[in-house]
């Protein structure tokens, strides 16, 4: 039986997904570059980095977000469980449901409870009966830590639940396809303190079944809730490491000079 | 890290709180200082002044608790900010103890003083004094070094401490034998006894704080063994 100090720490050394050499850019403008990070299977990884570093950048690379972008291009290699997800062949939408994101502000569809669930399996035919697809959408709410306070008005508006309530629904959401990865961008700014606590612990729940990937703004929130940190710094990853050592130990002095409030 | 916080109130926490540190270190060395004048002179009010002052002493170390608190609830520290932090709460304890080590020495002053004249009071005074000198030394180094982050300065420190164990051990084997001399010699050599071992017990302390500073600048305790003078604990039997 492990203690708790050592379940903290990250669990394996499972690669989920493997990016080196990534570089993207905007039209001229060079926005990452050479990045390598692996992401660990049952580790929350934590992206942090002043505004314009390329983290959220980097974050959008994982499921291909940045292919809708109007002159944005991705080179390097990106893999998950050993594919590339920039392959030809590979499907974005199949690719999004293994790769779930949650973002910024709550979006839930103007649709019931359920339907936002529900609409996940459904698109991907993951259910062959409704029975199925209740088990689908109960056992999504529960993960989410959410069944409790919506069980019994899963046909009202997802629209109507409060904003903390609205990112646990976003997470249900995410997690109805059986993702691999769970990415997150700056998923409790829009939060207040009670509903960003709920929305960490149910990370650190997730982190048994999922690898999740959060961008954050709050140095504090990275250090609660992840085991790994990468520090982006003008389109460079400067450091990756174990979440203890980035903020007792930093290698690269300018990581010290951000996490320290010193540069911003 | 020379840079400064965007905070700047957080720079300024962080200085007042050393500053804090510094003049703690001031007042142990003072008494240190004070308290060895008054065992030498057989000065009472000098070992009162002495005992007196380890009051302000305490007072600081509850200060600098209370302000290393505050930055933590308040500031979040990490990385070196961090260090500084419990770097300054484990120097001020052990120059907290080093205090009470020198107000220690002026109570036994006392006692001795009302023992009467006794030679080998005289005698070991001057030996009580090197080692004295030594360790304030040893302490200074030891506040310089953590004032200047001088890394090489902390080593030495470390690694002169054993210097102090061994004028400890030889005033150790001293008193053995004046006590075997003359049992009524027992009474001052235990009380002898008591203040070079206090004095020894500083110069631990000196390093603590130096080890402190090597953590606070590389951010890694030290684990190598440093040289250690033999342990009276272990003589040979005379």
């Amino acid at each position: 039986m492990k203690d708790h100090l050592e379940r903290r720490m990250t669990t394996t050394d499972l690669n989920r997904m493997t990016a080196r050499n990534v570089q993207v850019y905007y039209g001229q403008n060079h926005a990452l570059k050479d990045v390598d990070v692996d992401i660990l299977d049952k580790t929350v990884t934590a992206f942090i980095g002043p505004s314009g570093c390329g983290k959220s950048t980097f974050l959008r690379c994982l499921n291909r977000m940045n292919d809708t972008i109007q002159g944005a291009s991705v080179e390097g290699q990106i893999l998950l469980e050993g594919e590339d997800i920039y392959d030809r062949r590979v499907d974005p939408v199949q690719l999004r449901a293994k790769v779930g994101m949650v973002f910024q502000k709550p979006n839930p569809f103007p649709k019931s409870v359920y339907d936002n669930v529900a609409y996940g399996p459904r698109i991907h035919g993951l259910a062959r009966s409704k029975a199925e697809l209740d088990q689908i959408v109960e056992s999504s709410l529960r993960r989410a830590a959410l069944w409790n306070e919506v069980k019994d008005r899963l046909t009202a508006p997802g629209t109507g639940l409060s904003g903390g309530q609205q990112q646990r629904l976003c997470i249900a959401r995410a997690v109805a396809t059986n993702p691999e990865v769970l990415l997150m961008d700056e998923p409790c700014s829009a939060l207040d303190p009670i509903a960003t606590a709920q929305v960490e612990e149910l990370i650190d729940e997730l982190r048994a079944n999922f690898s999740v990937v959060i961008v954050t703004h709050s140095m504090q929130q990275a250090a609660r809730v992840s085991q790994k940190t990468a520090f982006f710094h003008l389109g460079h990853l400067v450091e990756y490491g174990d979440t203890t050592q980035i903020f007792t130990k930093p290698r690269d002095p300018r990581t010290e000079a951000y996490i320290t409030g010193r540069i911003g | 890290m020379s840079e400064n916080h965007i905070l700047r109130a957080f720079d300024r926490d962080l200085d007042a709180i050393q500053a804090l540190v510094m003049r703690m270190g001031g007042l142990v060395e003072t008494a240190i200082t004070d308290a060895a004048h008054a065992l030498e002179a057989g000065d009472l009010d000098k070992a009162e002044r002495v005992r007196k002052a380890d009051r302000d002493i305490d007072v600081l170390e509850y200060r600098i608790n209370e302000e290393a608190a505050r930055v933590i609830a308040l500031r979040a520290p990490t990385a070196g900010d961090l260090r500084v932090v419990l770097s300054v709460m484990k120097i001020a304890s052990a120059l907290e103890r080093v205090g009470d080590y020198a107000k220690n020495m002026a109570k036994r002053t006392q006692a001795l003083v009302e023992l009467g004249h006794t030679p080998v009071v005289a005698q070991a005074g001057a030996s009580l004094r090197r080692m004295t000198r030594a360790v304030t030394e040893l302490l200074s180094d030891a506040l310089d070094s953590y004032a200047t982050r001088d890394l090489a300065l902390a080593q030495d420190v470390r690694i002169r401490d054993q210097e102090i164990d061994q004028m400890y051990n030889a005033l150790f084997r001293e008193f053995l034998t004046h006590m075997l001399e003359d049992p009524r010699n027992i009474t001052p050599c235990i009380h002898l006894h008591f203040i070079a071992k206090n004095i020894e017990r500083m110069g631990d302390h000196a390093t603590a704080i130096a080890e402190q500073v090597v953590y606070l600048t590389t951010g890694e305790v030290p684990d190598d063994p440093r040289p250690k003078a033999e342990n009276v604990a272990n003589l040979p039997k005379s």
